[in-house]
């Protein structure tokens, strides 16, 4: 398929259009995340300020929001959560597909429907339940809940995979007088490790991203999740200047797009091997 | 080494039943987990949703009488009429840019290289988004800048739903341009081939054989990208809080305040349940439509 000149000039300096565009928000945090609080002008955004001003910047947000026990709350819940969900729907998975599990199906449909439900219908009695049971504003609390948007998603990819598995292995092992769990556990949780991992990568994600279900049902620095405490410091009332306000969101926002760069071609690649 | 299945295993009947008991200990705690938190919920939401409730005081059962003040509601009225022109903003342009891009960088050297600039910003939260965006769109700031304008994006509607749309668009544009380059991946060359031995170049290749081959994808595109813009809270609930003055509200963020600051609870919950009915009839009536419109084609 050949391409006129016109054509592949066209298409890259479009490509390069956009793609700057795209870049000017980019440019701009970083150069006044970095420029020092004090020296922040509204009309003189454009221009890197010769001082290097991020890590004071980071310093102050971190202590008029509290962010260092927010931060490690939020490393808490965007590990522990998934880890656990993972675990509860590879097993799930594992009951359906490899256990045949009477009325799997139905099992199955209760688990994925799960991934329905809009945060929206969730949050009240969330809320007044948590209140009640003294869940609210606490570490246990938002485990529980993002542990639970966790299961579904895990539970409908490791389905799907072990449905891939041989049976034989299965048998096989029971042959050999392994115990149910030993199976599972040795077998076929370590086959499963890409679609583990897929799922983990996307539910990390997803919960240290997180703003409303941390809004909703946490109050405190040392429990509430980093986009909450980002949040609040960017409202009018913080008093907080435009650098400082900026470094946090930047530093806040790294994990993610590391997580994200990193795993890109793994997406990709398991998008296109239908796996999920 | 084989398994003859004709050997009947000892105590056959047992095993069965253990192989039950085993299967309902593997699946329970995600069902229990997911039953409690997710199904409970949502169950409760419906039925608080009939009643007036203020978080202290009992519950008192009204019926119809939250949704029947959704008429009477010009707050409300606002929201909807954001959350539409959110809705249509938010499936059109995200998802045709994002087709855009990857119909541009597809299989072209240096595709990722040039791909990178709009996936970035998808790593990003909508409150990180949000608190950029804020920042560009503020008074006298970057977007003023760069339009020569003296608007106050944040502050006035439309503006500011419009700008919001921009934020979020810039956000979502990489995810659906992942998504065309999965599906361009998984067209066949046969036809393309075929067709630009027939001579079709360019803009006929492409609405001719592409775009009928990337339909199932791009159906599923525009619906999730439906399901997500309808629940947009994050990024406006960090830029404009729905304001000033509840203007540039949508639903997400109108269940949410009549909730959690005005402490309505069963009217928040009715608004919860209709945003859930809008979504579930739009997506339900787009993916007929879809579905029909290919049964035409044949």
């Amino acid at each position: 398929m050949r391409e006129s000149r016109a054509g592949w000039l066209i298409r890259r300096a479009v490509l390069t259009v956009l793609g700057l565009f795209w870049l000017i928000p980019v440019y701009l945090l970083l150069v006044n995340a970095f420029r020092p609080s004090t020296g922040y002008e509204a009309g003189k955004i454009w221009v890197p300020d010769t001082h290097f001003g991020l890590f004071d910047n980071f310093r102050e947000a971190w202590n008029s929001a509290g962010l260092g026990p927010s931060i490690a709350s939020t490393v808490l819940y965007s590990v522990a959560a998934p880890a656990i969900g993972v675990l509860l729907g590879a097993m799930a998975g594992f009951a359906i597909v490899v256990l045949r599990l009477r009325a799997g199906f139905w099992w199955f449909m209760l688990l994925f429907g799960g991934t329905i439900f809009p945060t929206q219908m969730l949050l009240i009695p969330l809320f007044l339940g948590y209140s009640s049971t003294d869940l609210y504003d606490r570490r246990g609390g938002m485990i529980l809940v993002y542990t639970a948007i966790s299961v579904p998603l895990a539970a409908f990819v490791l389905r799907n995979f072990f449905t891939g598995v041989a049976y034989a292995i299965y048998e096989a092992a029971r042959v050999d007088g392994a115990s149910v769990w030993r199976i599972f556990w040795r077998i076929y949780l370590p086959l499963a490790l890409p679609a583990l991992a897929a799922v983990f990568v996307l539910s990390f994600n997803f919960i240290w991203n997180d703003l409303i279900f941390g809004l909703t049902l946490s109050q405190t620095d040392t429990v509430r999740p980093v986009m909450t405490a980002l949040s609040s410091l960017s409202s009018a009332y913080a008093g907080t200047t435009v650098p400082v306000t900026l470094a946090a969101g930047l530093v806040m926002s790294l994990p993610t797009v590391a997580v994200f760069l990193g795993t890109q071609r793994l997406f990709a690649r398991g998008l296109a091997l239908g796996q999920f | 080494m084989s398994l003859p299945t004709a050997v009947p295993l000892p105590g056959r009947r047992s095993a069965r039943r253990k192989g039950t008991w085993a299967g309902l200990g593997f699946v329970s705690p995600g069902a229990l987990l997911v039953g409690l938190l997710l199904y409970a919920p949502f169950v409760y939401t419906v039925v608080l949703s009939f009643t007036k409730y203020d978080g202290l005081t009992d519950p008192q059962w009204v019926g119809l009488d939250n949704f029947r003040r959704f008429f009477d509601d010009p707050a409300l009225g606002t929201s909807v009429r954001n959350t539409l022109f959110w809705v249509v903003g938010t499936t059109v342009v995200p998802v045709g840019l994002g087709l855009l891009v990857a119909l541009l960088s597809y299989r072209i050297r240096g595709g990722t290289l040039f791909r990178l600039p709009f996936m970035l910003p998808y790593a990003l939260s909508g409150a990180g988004t949000g608190v950029i965006w804020m920042f560009l769109l503020q008074n006298g700031g970057a977007a003023n800048d760069l339009l020569g304008s003296n608007l106050h994006f944040l502050q006035d509607a439309p503006y500011n739903t419009i700008a919001m749309i921009v934020a979020w668009t810039w956000q979502q544009t990489g995810v659906n341009t992942l998504f065309f380059m999965v599906g361009l991946q998984s067209i066949p060359a046969e036809p393309l081939e075929a067709a630009s031995l027939d001579g079709a170049t360019g803009w006929k290749l492409f609405r001719h054989i592409t775009w009928p081959l990337l339909a199932p994808l791009t159906t599923v595109a525009v619906g999730l990208a439906l399901v997500a813009s309808l629940k947009t809270f994050d990024i406006v609930w960090v830029m404009t809080q729905g304001g000033p003055g509840r203007n540039s509200e949508t639903l997400a963020v109108t269940m949410y305040r009549e909730t959690f600051v005005t402490g309505r609870y069963g009217y928040g919950s009715s608004v919860a349940l209709m945003l859930t009915l809008v979504t579930g009839a739009v997506t339900l009536a787009y993916l007929r439509r879809q579905t029909s419109t290919r049964k035409e084609l044949g």
